[in-house]
Formats: C-alpha cells, structure tokens, sequence
C-alpha cells in the first residue's frame, strides 16, 4: 500500500462489508438483514473508492445500494406480516445447504490459493477517464452493452405483465 | 387498548403478535386503518375506520359520538333563551346561523312577531357568519389538500368579521347575540360604514381566492370526480346545504320557504354543474361554497341599504318570559352546512317538554359509507372536508 | 395573591447567587490554571526561541499550548458570560446587532475559508520545493514513515512575514493530507449545519410573508434570527421517545441513514474552482448516488416506528423518489452531453463567458432540460408539490411522526441539506456555477499595489468573475425558489406523482435527450452552415428570453411592492401585521 491511510481505510471498509455480510446471514429479521445489505453494498463502494475506481464506485452506490436494495427492502416491507420470520428448515434442506456451501467454500479456497497474488506493475493512482470507458462500451463491447439493455428490457416488460392489475 | 374491529369484516383484525405469524404466499394484505378522532384532517373528532388495500380505501366507517354534550337533554331543563348558548356550541363556525334557527323555532312556537329592525339585523348576521363560515370551510379544505396558504388568506377576512361581530356582541364564536326576541342589544355606531367597507374590501378577494385555489390545476385534480354523489343519491340520503347543491339540485330554504325575511332580497342559488368534472364530485360542492359567498355578499349589501331606515326595536322583552303553548313546532333555517332543524314541543309553561336539533352534518356525515369506497387514502381527506362537518352538530 | 411555583422559578435567590459564584470562581480559576500551563510549556520548552526549533515540540506546542490556550479563552468567556449574562441578554435583543453578528458572520466565514485556502496552498506550494537543505527528514516516532518538511524549514520560509516560531510549529501537521483534508472536513460540516439552521428561519419568514403574516420574531429581538438555534436547543432536551413495538436499532440508525449522504454529498460538490473537498472525475454521479442513498433511511424510519401511517408514508416516499430519480439523471446528462464531461469544476469552467454562456440557454433542450431537472429535483427532496411523505394532514407527518427531539431534527437537516445540494446542482449544470454573469472583460485587473490588488480580488470574487459567494447566492435564489413553491401549492395525489413521472416528465426528458443529441451531433459534428445559423439564432433568442426573464421578475416584485396598498387591500395593510 502507498501510504498507512490506504492501508486502515482498506481493512476498516473490509471489516464493515464482512461484518454486514455476516449480519445478513445471521440475522433472524428480513428488514435487518436487508440493512445489512446496504452495509456490505456501501463497503464495497467504499473499497472501490480505496482502489481510485471512482467511476465504478459511483456506479455501485447508485445502481445496488440506491436501486436494488431499495427494491429488496420494498418488497420485504410489502409482502412479510411480520420482520420476525421465523425459518424451519427441514433436515434435507440443511443437508444439502450443507453439500453446496462446502462445494462452494472448497473451490473459492482452491480458486484463492492458487492464484497469484504479486503486485502487479503500474499504480492505480489514477482512476480510468470517464470517456474512455464510455468509448470502450459502445466499440469494444458493444455486444455486452447490447444484451444487457435488451434483457433489461425484458425485465421491465416481465415485471409490468406480471403486475397487471386483475381484469 | 381498544381492539380495531370492522364489523362488516370481522376477521380482519388490526395486530397481530410475531408468534402468530408465518410466512405466507406473496400476497398483499388488507388493513384496518384508524383515522382520528384525533387528526388533522378529520374536521374535528370524527373517527373514520378504513379498510384498505395498499393504498385503495374498500370501506369507511365514521364513528361519532365523541363531542356528544347531551344538548337535546338539556333543552328540557332551560327556558328558550336561555338555552341559546347551547345552540352556539352545535356548529360553533356557524354560531349566528344556530341561534337564530332556535329563536325563530321558539319565536314562531310561540306566535311572537318581530320588529323589522331585529328581522333585518338578523339576516345580516347570519349572512356574515356564513361567509365567515364558508371561508373556514375553504382554508381548512385548502390545507387538507396541502395549499397552506389560502387558509391565512380566508382567516385574515374572517378576521374582519369577527372583529365586525366583536363590536356588536362582544364574542368572537359563541355569540348568543340573535335570541328570542331579536338580538341581545342593537348594533353601535358606525357598524354599517364598516361593514360595508368590509364588503367593498372582500368581494375582490373571492376572485383571488379563485385563483389561487379554486382553479389551481393541482386542486382541481385532487378534487375533480373524487366522491362523486349523484342526485339521486344526494335526495336518498337527505343531503342538505351546499352538498345538495353540489350535486345539481337547486334547493334552498331561503327561497323555498317564505317566512325568513329573503324574500325581499334579490340573490341566486348557486348549483353544482360539473365544470371541473363530474356533477356531484368535491370540487362542485366546494364551488357552491365560494359562489354563495358571493350571493351572501349581494344579500348584505342589500340588507344594510334597508338597516338604516328600518323601525322598531332590535329587542322584543317578551322573549324571556314568553310561555310556550302546548303545541310542537319543527323549523328549518338554511345554515352553512345545511338544513339546521329545530323540534320544540311546549307543554304551557316557560320551558320545552322536548327540543330536538337536526345537524345537518349529521346527515350529510351519512354519506360517507356510500362515496368513501374504492378511493384513494388521499380521496378521504378531499371527500372530508368537501362534506364540510363540524363534530358539535353531527353528535350534539 | 397565591405563589405559584414553576420548576424553573427559583425558591431561593439567594442559592442561586451563590451557585453563580462558585461558577465564576471555578470558571476564572480554572481559566488562570491553564494559562499558567500554556504560559509554562511555552517557556519551558522553549517555543519561542528561533534556535531551538525541534520536530518532537510539535507534540508540545499542540497538546500544551493550543489547548489550554484555547481552554483559557473558553473559560474566561464562560466566566464573562456567568457575571454579565442579563445584559447579554439584553444586548443581543437590539435590533441591530443581529444585523452586525449576521455581517460579521459572513466576513468571518469569508475571512476563514481564503485563510485556510491561502495556507493550504502555502503548504503544497512549500511540499512540492525540492529540498535544498541540509536538514535530516523526520522519522516519526521511529516507525518509518518520514514527514516530508521539519519545522525548521517551515520556519525559514515564514519568517519574513511572521517572525514566531510558534506559527510555525502550528503549520507543520498541515503538510499532512489527512490533516488538511480533515481541516476542510471540519469546514464542510460547519456549512452543512449552518445550512438548514439559516434555510429553516428563512423557510419560516418566507412562508409567513406569503401568508400575510410575519413569521418569527421575537427570538432574538431582530426579527426572530435565534429561533432555528433556540428550537434546536429544544429539541435536544426533549425526552427521547422510542416506539416500544419497533425495532430499536433500525429506528436509532434511519435519521443518519437519511442525514449522512447529505453531509456526503458536499465532498463533491464545487463552492469555487478551488473550493472543493474532492474534485472527483464523477462528482455528479457520486452527487446522484448521495441523493438516492437517503431514501432508504426513509424506508427504515416509516418501517421502525410500528406505526401503518409511517409506513404508508415510507411506501409513498420511496416510490415517489425513486421514481424520478430517473428524469432527474437524464435531465442533468444534457449539459454533461454538452460540455463532455462529469467532473463538474470542467462545467462550471465552459461557462465562464458572462449571462450568455450559460448552459441553460445553449440550446432549447438545455432550456427544457433545467425545468425537467427541478421539478424531478422538487419531487426527489420530497419538497411540496411532492410532499406526500409528509403531509401533515393526512397522515399526521408521515414516516417521522413518531420521531422527535434530536432524530426529527436530523431529518430536517437532511432535507435541507439536500435541498441546498439539488439547488446547487442546478446552478452549477444550467446557470454557470461559481461564475459571474457579467462578461469576462469586466473583470478588474489584480496585481498592482495592495490596496488595489485586495479590492480587485475582493470585487472580482463576489460579483465581477467568480466566487463562491456567487455560487452561494444562485443557489440560495433556487432555494427561495423551492421555498416559494411549497407555500404556493397543493399536494399532488400519490397516483397522479407516478403518473406525471412516468407519463409525462420521463418521455419529456427522453425526447429532450434525443433531440439534445442531435442537435451536438449537427452543431459539433457537421459542418453544414445553416446549422451553424439556426443554433446562433436560437442561442440569442434564448439569451434574451433569458434577460426578459430576469428583469420580468424583478419589476413584477417591484410593481407588486410599490401597489401592496391597492393589491393587498388598504384594510388588510392597515390593520394586519406583515401584509
């Protein structure tokens, strides 16, 4: 790290977006759970200021932490009775959460230690222009861009028929 | 604490303990949803249960009876006027227009003339506190809708009336100025100058008030085809007053009936035409209210070019010892709100056997359950304050 | 007649004078101890002597002789206060001493924020100098990291124009970027208070105006100037009521939820081309991202209270702001589509030429796009036409009815803060920021002698060419403008809010931007002449509905000021205060 500043900023924002993490999973209230969301959605944003990935991080805050949590937290508030819901899983439910989290734990911890982990060369003391990432969506990826506002598109159309008032 | 019951719907209960509670199918619920009698768009302590959906309003119930003050009990213990202060507090916006229903009933009970004079300082008064009264019914509506700022114009010209009716009487709401008899003392020097400077002031003000309010687009769109009632319904329901009129039916006991001294005075009677709209929605009625100001105006002005020269005394003694005879009377004035009807049953002596008030908010209250479905939460305010009810005279 | 005792009456005037005693003494007593301990550090260690300037003193000079200094100074003013609090009280009701606090306030604020950009520019000046000397780098407390200038240097540089090594010694933690950045943090916050406790009076005086009353004005003596203080006073005191069915935490976390993006936003947000916290690349995104993180603070305020009517509110509130969220967005893309970039000191800068320069008038779709912008920005601040979250007839103050004290204060200041932000946004995009609207050649010249180098630079800065103090006065005229809105309108209807977002201002602003883009590809991109044509004509007819706009207003204030007897009514203006 290029300074003390960056390096407690890192492990600070990191603790704040493990920490939310772990509070979403624990936790026995949906509306809480839900603002723990917001916690690890914001120190992700956070992390991505840290990296000088201003762009990204602007782009974060404004399309999960103020759209899609804001969705999440609507449709808990809307369709719950009440935000203490009690889970009760059944044995072959925990069982197979069990098989896929330790599939998952198994080849995140694969994934992590083989990779390479030296610093790569160059800084990240600036950040990517604006325009140049612009540029490189409408030429380089061009297709991606494409798909994706046609699958939101889609959404939006699914959404709109799903919640078609009753005739 | 009181549990939230509808009857129609009794399964639906407000609160539910997290014990009780599973998780359920997707779905939207219904809710009961309790407005008032502490609220402040609720005109005074009426009590609305709502059954909503999100933000559908399925059913309204208005529960009343908190302002009950036994009133009607009270008239068999009390002479006629002395139970003039009990009329002020019925529709205390309308405090002229209650007493002088009461003493015309008494009056006409008891077959006691009145000096043209009292006759024609009585019509002024009522007219000026249904123009006071119309304004507040106008500001409060304003604010409902979230115009916070008509409502200080009206209370700044009513401000003038009350001052009016504070150099005459004394009292600023409950006047107990129109008795049996007349009115408690005659009007002071100079009251006609200034109440016709008062008018001069106030006629162009009725214009602004227009437009600010009355055909601001916003306004219009909040009250236009919300709680409509047809005229049909408007004569089923034994609607009275402006909210008659709202609906397109020219009724006004001024000019029905022959006997309260209009007769001499040239005014129309403003109806609901749909302008805006539907015929019968809240905008209409609350437009009757702004053009009957107007008419209101025309009329005084009238009345005071006749005050000057008019004979007699503005109080007949009489009044106070005057005996009832065994006889029953039921008397209807055109109020503000509507039709205020008094029922006097005499027995020979001094005071009434029975008296019975018809509020006419109490009718017009009724209405409600018929208009207050499938609306919008925000539609119940509007539907409200465009029925106009004031809490003393719906429970008495 | 009967004593009635209040809980404040004192029983005894006697215990009182006695507790004021023992204040002063305390307070006096304790102001000497520490002038005492600064005096002796200070001489001990020797901090005004030039040859004996160590790095390690710095420790010292900061805990030893700041502090207590600044202990002294409170202290001794406290005292003051104690022994002559009636004829403070008493002073400050004159009428015009509120006028000169408010001035002196301004030119303090004013003195304060060049002083500080003057030292910081001092400092990096000082920190990009090779260094010359033969001076060993300080190791900070032996842990590695050097601190790039020893005081002595600092010293040397400063002494022609200060002569003490105590100034000095005072500068050197101001080479940190963490220091300064948290100077101007202090800064941010300072402003960021005083923002709502100033719009809220404002608010206040404005509403009663229109209203044809006068709004507060005892507080204080001058026109009711302490009542935002006084009832934040208030509000802190009162009990801290928690719904006992809610959900504590959520119902402790929301107002900051609501009020820290606020605070958030002014990281980004250019009072001048100097005066920014952070000019970021993406200031108006990260703005926007600011802007839509406080809905869900509202959310979680309606949803914690246990209360339906709080949670309609909140429903209400976060269809309502997230909805036009979106024209907002694009509406603020057509002068970043003009000028080419985020960064918004660069869109600020492009519109430097004086009245004509200004986006709002380079194309029509500029024009459209500043009304599309406000009025989504009066509906994202939840601000009347738009404020159902809150109308206080319907649902008695919707999702903070069951806040009070200090978290229902922090709403407010969250909502005003924005407010300010929004304002802010649309002066910087549409009507030329921190820029003059006079033309550049009006600009005086600075570098003669000093007095006439100070008065260029004091007029250019407040009216010639550009200053925060012209930024401050646009946005607190579209504040005014919010204002005036608020008292001046009904309440819109949820279903007719969504339906004017997505009915109406969301194909506006697309067409908008469609039509904006065309016209940059046809004006920047072609080069066809009767295009080159039609944008001037079109450029100029704008620039002087622009002028007509302007001098309109201010004559129909004037008209409606100098007529008030026959518009208002001489009854109304005789007989009624604030007609």
């Amino acid at each position: 790290m290029n300074s003390p500043v960056e390096a407690i900023s890192f492990y600070v924002f990191a603790a704040v977006t493990l920490g939310s993490a772990v509070g979403i999973v624990l936790s026995k209230n949906i509306v809480r759970a839900a603002t723990c969301l917001l916690g690890t959605l914001g120190g992700v944003a956070c992390l991505y200021f840290v990296l000088h990935a201003n762009l990204l991080a602007a782009i974060q805050l404004i399309v999960y932490a103020g759209g899609t949590l804001i969705l999440i937290v609507f449709g808990v508030m809307l369709t719950s009775k009440s935000p203490w819901a009690q889970f009760s899983p059944t044995r072959g439910q925990v069982a197979a959460a069990v098989v896929v989290a330790a599939m998952l734990a198994f080849s995140m911890c694969s994934l992590m230690l083989s990779a390479d982990w030296s610093r790569p060369s160059g800084s990240l003391l600036e950040s990517p222009k604006v325009a140049e990432v612009g540029k490189m969506l409408l030429t380089d990826y061009l297709v991606p861009f494409e798909v994706a506002s046609v699958i939101l598109l889609v959404v939006m159309i699914g959404a709109a028929y799903l919640a078609r008032p009753e005739k | 604490m009181t549990e939230l019951v509808l009857e129609s719907r009794p399964d639906i209960n407000a609160d539910l303990t997290a014990d009780q509670i599973r998780l359920e199918d997707l779905q939207t619920e219904e809710m009961l949803v309790n407005m008032g009698p502490q609220h402040p768009a609720t005109h005074g302590v009426l009590r609305v249960v709502l059954r909503t959906d999100g933000e559908m309003v399925l059913e309204a119930v208005p529960h009343i009876g908190y302002l009950h003050r036994c009133a009607e009990k009270i008239g068999e213990n009390v002479a006629p006027y002395q139970y003039i202060p009990y009329t002020d507090r019925m529709d205390y916006l309308a405090g002229m227009n209650d007493n002088l229903a009461f003493a015309l009933a008494a009056e006409k009970l008891a077959g006691m003339e009145l000096s043209r004079r009292a006759q024609l300082i009585r019509v002024v008064f009522a007219e000026l506190n249904r123009i006071a009264s119309h304004l507040v019914s106008m500001g409060t509506y304003g604010l409902d809708m979230g115009a916070f700022t008509p409502f200080l114009y009206a209370f700044r010209e009513r401000e003038m009336i009350l001052d009016l009716f504070e150099a005459a009487c004394g009292a600023r709401l409950t006047y107990s100025y129109i008795t049996v008899g007349g009115v408690t003392q005659d009007l002071p020097e100079r009251w006609i100058d200034v109440c016709s400077e008062f008018l001069d002031y106030f006629e162009p003000k009725i214009d602004e008030y227009n437009n600010l309010l009355s055909f601001n687009h916003i306004f219009v769109k909040r009250t236009a085809n919300v709680g409509v009632i047809t005229p049909e319904d408007a004569l089923a329901f034994g609607l009275t007053g402006p909210v008659l009129r709202g609906s397109g039916i020219r009724w006004d006991l001024r000019k029905a009936q022959n006997d309260l001294g209009y007769d001499e005075f040239e005014f129309d009677v403003p109806i609901g035409e749909g302008l805006k709209g539907t015929l019968g929605d809240c905008w209409d009625r609350y437009y009757v209210r702004i053009l009957e100001m107007k008419q209101s105006v025309r009329i005084l002005r009238q009345a005071l070019a006749r005050l000057p020269d008019a004979p007699g005394d503005a109080y007949d003694k009489r009044g106070k010892t005057m005996k009832l005879p065994a006889d029953e009377i039921y008397y209807e004035l055109e109020n503000p709100r509507g039709q205020l009807g008094f029922y006097i049953q005499g027995n020979g002596s001094t005071i009434p056997a029975r008296v019975k008030a018809r509020g006419p908010s109490f009718c017009n209250l009724s209405v409600l359950t018929h208009i207050g479905t499938n609306c919008l939460l925000a539609d119940i305010a509007a539907i409200v304050g465009s029925i106009d009810v004031v809490m003393g005279e719906v429970d008495r | 007649m009967a004593q009635i005792t209040l809980p404040w009456t004192p029983k005894d005037p006697e215990k009182l004078r006695a507790y004021r005693a023992k204040a002063v003494k305390l307070l006096f007593g304790l102001a000497l101890l520490q002038l005492l301990t600064a005096g002796a550090l200070y001489t001990v260690f020797s901090i005004g002597v030039p040859a004996r300037i160590e790095d390690w003193k710095v420790i010292v000079v900061v805990l030893g002789v700041l502090g207590p200094a600044a202990g002294f100074g409170a202290c001794f003013l406290g005292g003051l206060a104690v022994i002559l609090y009636r004829q403070i009280g008493a002073f400050l009701r004159l009428p015009w001493v509120a006028f000169v606090l408010f001035c002196g306030g301004v030119v303090g604020a004013c003195l304060l924020v060049w002083a500080h950009a003057l030292l910081f520019d001092f400092t990096k000046h000082m920190l990009e100098k090779p260094i010359g000397t033969t001076e060993v780098a300080t190791d900070l407390l032996g842990s590695g990291l050097v601190a790039p200038l020893t005081v002595r240097e600092i010293y040397s540089e400063i002494r022609s124009v200060i002569p003490q090594p105590l100034a000095a010694y005072l500068l050197w933690p101001l080479q940190f970027d963490l220091v300064r950045d948290l100077v101007a943090l202090a800064g941010i916050i300072g402003f960021v208070s005083i923002v709502p406790v100033f719009g809220i009076w404002w608010e206040r005086k404005v509403a009663g105006r229109i209203q044809s009353r006068l709004g507060p004005m005892r507080v204080g003596g001058w026109h009711g100037w302490l009542q935002s203080p006084a009832d934040g006073l208030k509000l802190i005191f009162k009990e801290d009521f928690i719904p006992p069915e809610g959900d504590r935490i959520l119902f402790r976390l929301a107002p900051y939820l609501t009020f820290v993006p606020a605070i958030c936003a002014f990281i980004a947000l250019p009072f001048a081309g100097a005066y920014v916290f952070r000019d970021l690349d993406v200031a108006l995104l990260f703005i926007l991202a600011m802007l839509g993180i406080e809905v869900v603070g509202v959310i979680l305020a309606g949803w914690a209270s246990n209360n339906k009517w709080s949670v309609y509110g909140a429903m209400r509130e976060a269809c309502q702001m997230v909805s036009y969220e979106i024209p907002m967005g694009m509406s603020l893309l057509i002068p970043v589509m003009t000028v080419g970039t985020l960064r918004l000191t660069a869109i600020a800068d492009a519109q430097g030429d004086g009245f004509h320069s200004w986006l709002l008038f380079r194309n029509p779709f500029c024009f459209v796009a500043f009304f599309c912008y406000y009025v989504a920005a009066l509906a994202s601040c939840k601000r009347a036409p738009f404020d159902l979250p809150e109308s206080e007839s319907e649902l008695v103050a919707g999702f903070h009815t069951e806040y009070s004290g200090f978290r229902w204060s922090l709403f407010f200041f969250g909502e005003y803060a924005a407010m300010f932000i929004v304002s802010g946004l649309a002066v910087i995009l549409f009507l030329g920021g921190w820029k003059s609207p006079f033309p550049e050649s009006w600009a005086l010249q600075t570098g003669g002698p000093w007095y006439q180098d100070f008065v260029a630079r004091v007029l250019n800065g407040m009216l010639l060419k550009e200053g925060p103090i012209l930024f401050i006065l646009k946005a607190a005229f579209l504040y005014y403008v919010q204002l005036w809105v608020r008292w001046t309108l009904p309440r819109i209807r949820i279903d007719q809010v969504l339906y004017g977002c997505v009915q109406v201002l969301l194909p506006l602003t697309m067409l908008v931007l469609l039509g904006n883009t065309f016209w940059i590809l046809a004006t920047k991109h072609l080069e066809l002449g009767w295009v080159d044509t039609l944008d001037t004509i079109f450029h100029a007819a704008l620039v002087i509905l622009g002028y007509i706009l302007v001098i309109g207003m201010i004559a129909i204030a004037a008209y409606g000021y100098m007529n008030r007897r026959r518009l208002v009514g001489t009854l109304a203006v005789d007989h009624l205060p604030g007609a």
